[in-house]
């Protein structure tokens, strides 16, 4: 009997000792934050992309986490991500102002949405929406900023059509940044050689917002740094007109090939590009000076 | 019964079918067993405490050995300080559920298979229908039982020693920060996906099927000593394939 009650003694410790590194393991190696799932209220926002945010993914205010992503989906009809956040209830006082922007945790880690405060003395509602988003940053676009030519603004305002003519587009490609006094304004829609004409057409896709762009400016193929990908500049100016949908920019300056300035350097002066001569007025009177 | 000249195919077929009848009977007879309770009990003694030094020392050295590993690689991304979570997760994900079974299957598999199987050979279990004494209840369901129970509590504490063993190398000897450690695995180990779903649905999986292989083995084995070495044998082979087999399929099923 004696020897039974060991047993029954031993296998109780047994037991206890698993229940016991469970509830070590369960408390102690993960965070109650991670699942802590007590009442919540749905917030919506609207973002323009949400990069990896994935649902469940933490919603923090001052890095605090306050909530997490309810669900994700499109607008119906629109370029748009639907993002409801669940907010916990201890978290009522958030400013109908706020702005809810995308961050990532590091470089690689995983997307969370930020909230800053407003202003506004009126919280946000319970169903309300935070009507104020940043969109997640992309890495390739922060990238481009340091690289290349800058990113391409979201549509979402809609864009005008403008085009202009280049003798040489350099490595220019649909996409990449179309730029005025070093802000991104739109992109680069297509690059296409009219058939029987010698010259590149390059379609501007140019945001809304920046309608009113003289339509004298010229438009300059530039490199952004040494090996930096290659942009469109537009210079403004001093016209009272505004450019329209379809109009065609008159003055443009083609790329500047690397190989032509350092022959420029070494033999003092290149083949020049006679065609085009008035409209790289920039280059040619210091090619001019040199001589 | 298989014969010797049926093919292997013919014959593991046989085999998973007649286990998968055996394993029906023991439901069966599970409630009959219920009066035997101590019989479990003992049971449990035998295949979960006394597999508990195996498997603790198993799992602290599996910590110290991923700690080590883990922060020679990160040092190179210089993300030493994920080591804790990535110990964590390998642990309970895989490691815990996965080698805590193979060392039952091993330790205590092992004994269950070849104490029914000479139990078998000895004709005791023939003995005990003759005294009216079901031996599936009073023999093998208890076994089958102790075992479903004491496999995930023994990954559970291999899994505790696994994270204290990372511990004792990522902290006490690499000296990554403490806080550090800590902070960073409660911030990615989640108590649904990582210790429900990884430790314990895994590991009682992997008890129900390394307990009835052993069971199934020691009960059919050819009453011959040559025989109860082959059933021991054949415990360990096929709960291994089991155990890795199945592990894959709920992974892809709960990931």
């Amino acid at each position: 009997m004696t020897q039974r009650r060991s047993y029954a003694v031993g296998t109780g410790l047994f037991i206890v000792l698993g229940f016991a590194a469970l509830a070590y393991l369960a408390t102690q190696t993960t965070s109650v934050a991670n699942t802590h799932r007590g009442s919540t209220y749905d917030v919506t926002t609207r973002f323009a992309n949400v990069g990896q945010l994935k649902v469940r993914a933490p919603v923090k205010v001052a890095g605090v986490r306050v909530g997490s992503v309810e669900s994700i989906d499109l607008v119906p009809g629109k370029e748009e991500a639907r993002v409801t956040l669940a907010i916990d209830d201890g978290h009522k006082d958030i400013p109908q102002d706020s702005v809810a922007t995308i961050y990532t945790s590091g470089l690689l880690g995983d997307q969370y949405v930020g909230i800053q405060f407003g202003q506004s003395k009126t919280p946000v509602k319970e169903g309300g929406e935070i009507g104020l988003t940043r969109p997640a940053q992309q890495l390739e676009e922060m990238l481009g900023k340091f690289f290349g030519g800058g990113s391409a603004p979201d549509r979402l305002g809609g864009t005008f059509h403008v085009t202009g003519d280049f003798t040489n587009i350099g490595g220019l490609q649909p996409g990449a940044a179309v730029k005025m006094a070093g802000v991104p304004i739109g992109s680069v829609e297509s690059v296409v050689v009219k058939p029987g004409a010698v010259e590149a057409t390059v379609t501007l896709a140019i945001d809304k917002r920046y309608s009113q762009i003289p339509n004298d400016s010229a438009a300059a193929v530039f490199t952004s740094g040494l090996i930096g990908s290659q942009y469109v500049a537009i210079q403004p100016g001093g016209s009272p007109e505004y450019l329209a949908d379809g109009d065609s920019l008159v003055l443009t300056q083609s790329a500047l090939q690397l190989e032509d300035l350092i022959g420029k350097f070494l033999v003092n002066g290149s083949p020049s590009d006679n065609k085009n001569g008035n409209a790289q007025g920039g280059a040619q009177p210091d090619n001019a000076g040199k001589k | 019964m298989t014969t010797r000249d049926d093919n292997v195919v013919t014959r593991s077929l046989a085999q998973i079918g007649a286990c998968g009848i055996f394993g029906l009977t023991i439901l069966r007879a599970i409630p009959r067993s219920m009066r035997h309770g101590r019989e479990t009990i003992r049971q449990i003694w035998f295949v979960g405490a006394m597999s508990l030094t195996i498997v603790m020392t198993c799992g602290l050295f599996v910590g110290m050995v991923l700690g080590l590993q883990l922060y020679d690689v990160l040092s190179i991304f210089g993300g030493t300080s994920a080591t804790g979570t990535v110990v964590a997760i390998a642990i309970y994900r895989e490691l815990g559920p996965v080698v805590t079974a193979l060392l039952f299957a091993g330790r205590a598999g092992t004994s269950i298979t070849a104490e029914i199987g000479l139990m078998r050979a000895t004709d005791q279990l023939d003995a005990m229908e003759m005294m009216a004494v079901d031996p599936v209840a009073y023999v093998a369901a208890p076994r089958f039982l102790a075992g479903v129970v004491a496999l995930p509590l023994l990954a559970i504490v291999f899994c505790a020693m696994g994270v204290f063993g990372g511990h004792l190398v990522g902290v006490t000897w690499l000296g990554i920060d403490n806080g550090t450690f800590w902070s960073n695995m409660t911030a990615s180990v989640d108590v649904h996906k990582d210790i429900v779903n990884g430790v314990l649905l895994k590991s009682v999986a992997f008890g129900i099927v390394v307990s009835l292989i052993a069971v199934f083995q020691g009960y059919t084995t050819p009453p011959t000593s040559e025989g109860v070495a082959y059933a021991t044998t054949r415990t360990v082979v096929a709960s291994s394939i089991a155990i890795l087999a199945l592990d894959f399929v709920l992974t892809s099923f709960l990931i």
